[in-house]
């Protein structure tokens, strides 16, 4: 009883710390790669390659003075941020890092929460990503916050639709799901060089749930929440300091959970990068953390591309961003699910 | 027990929330504590896909439609108009104490029976096979429930609709004249 808490508690800490940690190398790539996009050098003052840039912004938004404005709805004004933050982070629970593996007289699962259900739970959590935004808006008492996040809360309900068809066509093609037997289903080769990745076999289901990520996660060339030349900063428009430093991380690990889950489903998840395996074949101790290197840079070149489409792609129009999820997205979706159910009717049979 | 006695409580206290609350955005997050704590109840239980489920659907999808209509048409600016009767207090408060009876003797007469999913086989396949063939018939019939339910509200809506046009038509005749 007290190992399996005390495991829980370190798998909790694990998982909590690699993604915040992570969150201050995220947006200096972010500055730097917007720089580079730009043909500018960004912030390199503050160490080596300015590394140390991301601490001196949490310094600064620690110590900065904290503006309470006195028209706020305060419960929902304070409750907010923290509910946008906990929600964010909630769908890491689920996904793993690495295979099963034995430890100390115990197979090990590297995830919080074991369930044969993963993926299920994980959208669960990420469905309720909207409510933060929304009270956000609602609670600052203020129409450019309010109309950021109606426009937030739409966009993500619509994108939902979408993603969503993909997701079940996922399950429907693997038949299961359990993450791992989704990961082990995508391990290997075909041809002996093609990794038998998901994204070969539903590029279709790959694109929309991209497409998907960008929209739930607010980035442009959907980030009409925002806006800043329309509606101000949107739903943030009323937070300083801290609390606006909490909705910031929130959109980023946002974008990592949701980055994690399209690897697994698109990408094999932590099975091994090609080339990796003759590393494995001499040395089989180090399985796992290969496994965890490979995760760490599939959602690093996720993380990039983020970035890149950030600098290159404009804002859509709203009317546009509507016409696109649903004349566009969500009937191809369905489309794509209904040949993909059918396929693997007759495949069974 | 412990956290069962818990999660009974904080569903009740935010369903009650739902019903007492004066501002209607409040009552609306409620109701999403609700569905939430409902969900926790699932989990509990070990029914892990079910409150996934709860949690996609009711609180992901539905819920969100329901604060998202009432901060758009901003409730608040009209005046709470509910009538207090006795007449209304003494007929909601008999109604309740018969449907409560009404539970209660079922409960009292079939508590081994209305364990309807076989908690230790809480697979997804064991509940669909329940849903679509023991079950199949009050299943469907929840449906066309709900559709009825949608068609009446269409034909409410629309009805007041036109009621509102025709006194439009007859204002605007009556300012003819």
């Amino acid at each position: 009883m007290l190992e399996a808490m005390i495991e829980i508690l370190l798998k909790t800490v694990v998982i909590l710390a690699l993604p915040l940690g992570a969150l201050p190398l995220i947006i200096h790539v972010e500055r730097r790669g917007a720089a580079f996009m730009q043909r500018r050098l960004g912030p390199n003052r503050v160490g080596p390659f300015g590394i140390l840039q991301p601490l001196a912004d949490v310094a600064k938004f620690m110590f900065k003075e904290e503006v309470h404005p006195t028209h706020v709805r305060p419960f929902f004004y304070t409750a907010a941020p923290m509910i946008a933050l906990v929600v964010a982070i909630l769908p890491l629970a689920c996904i793993p890092v690495a295979a099963p593996f034995e430890a100390f007289g115990r197979t090990i699962f590297p995830e919080v929460f074991r369930s044969d259900m993963g993926i299920f739970f994980a959208f669960a959590a990420s469905a309720l990503g909207s409510y933060g935004i929304l009270l956000a808006g609602w609670a600052s008492n203020n129409k450019y916050s309010m109309l950021g996040a109606l426009r937030a809360c739409a966009q993500m309900v619509s994108y939902e639709l979408s993603l969503s068809t993909s997701v079940v066509a996922m399950i429907f093609l693997y038949g299961t799901n359990d993450i791992h037997v989704m990961i082990a289903a995508q391990t290997g080769y075909w041809f002996g060089f093609l990794p038998k990745w998901g994204v070969f076999l539903q590029p279709v289901a790959a694109m929309l749930f991209l497409v998907g990520i960008f929209a739930e996660s607010n980035r442009l060339p959907f980030d009409l929440a925002e806006g800043e030349s329309e509606i101000v900063a949107g739903y943030h428009l009323e937070y300083s300091s801290m609390k606006f430093a909490l909705f910031f991380m929130a959109e980023y690990i946002h974008m990592i959970a949701l980055s994690a889950l399209f690897i697994i489903m698109f990408f094999g998840g932590y099975s091994l990068l090609p080339g990796m395996e003759l590393i494995v074949e001499r040395a089989p101790i180090l399985l796992a953390v290969l496994q965890v290197t490979s995760l760490i840079i599939k959602i690093g070149c996720m993380i990039w591309f983020f970035v890149w489409v950030r600098w290159t792609l404009p804002r859509f129009r709203y009317d546009k961003l509507m016409d696109l999820g649903w004349e566009r997205l969500l009937p191809l979706g369905i489309a794509n699910l209904i040949v993909t159910v059918l396929i693997v009717y007759f495949r069974n049979q | 027990m412990a956290a069962d006695i818990f999660l009974t409580i904080l569903t009740v206290v935010f369903a009650l929330m739902v019903v007492f609350s004066k501002k209607t955005v409040v009552s609306a997050f409620a109701l999403l504590m609700t569905l939430l704590s409902l969900a926790m109840i699932f989990f509990q239980l070990g029914t892990v896909f079910l409150s996934a489920v709860q949690v996609l659907i009711n609180a992901g999808a539905i819920a969100i439609l329901f604060v998202f209509v009432m901060m758009l048409i901003n409730l608040e600016q009209f005046p709470n108009n509910r009538e207090k009767s006795k007449v209304k207090l003494v007929i909601s408060t008999f109604t309740m104490l018969v449907v409560l009876g009404v539970f209660a003797l079922v409960i009292n007469n079939n508590i081994e029976t209305l364990s309807v999913v076989n908690l230790t086989d809480n697979s997804m396949k064991a509940l669909f096979d329940k849903l679509f063939n023991a079950y199949f018939l009050p299943f469907e019939m929840a449906t066309v429930l709900l559709l009825a339910a949608i068609v009446a509200c269409i034909v409410i809506t629309t009805h007041e609709k036109h009621e509102n046009e025709e006194e439009l038509q007859i204002l605007k005749t009556e300012e003819k004249l």
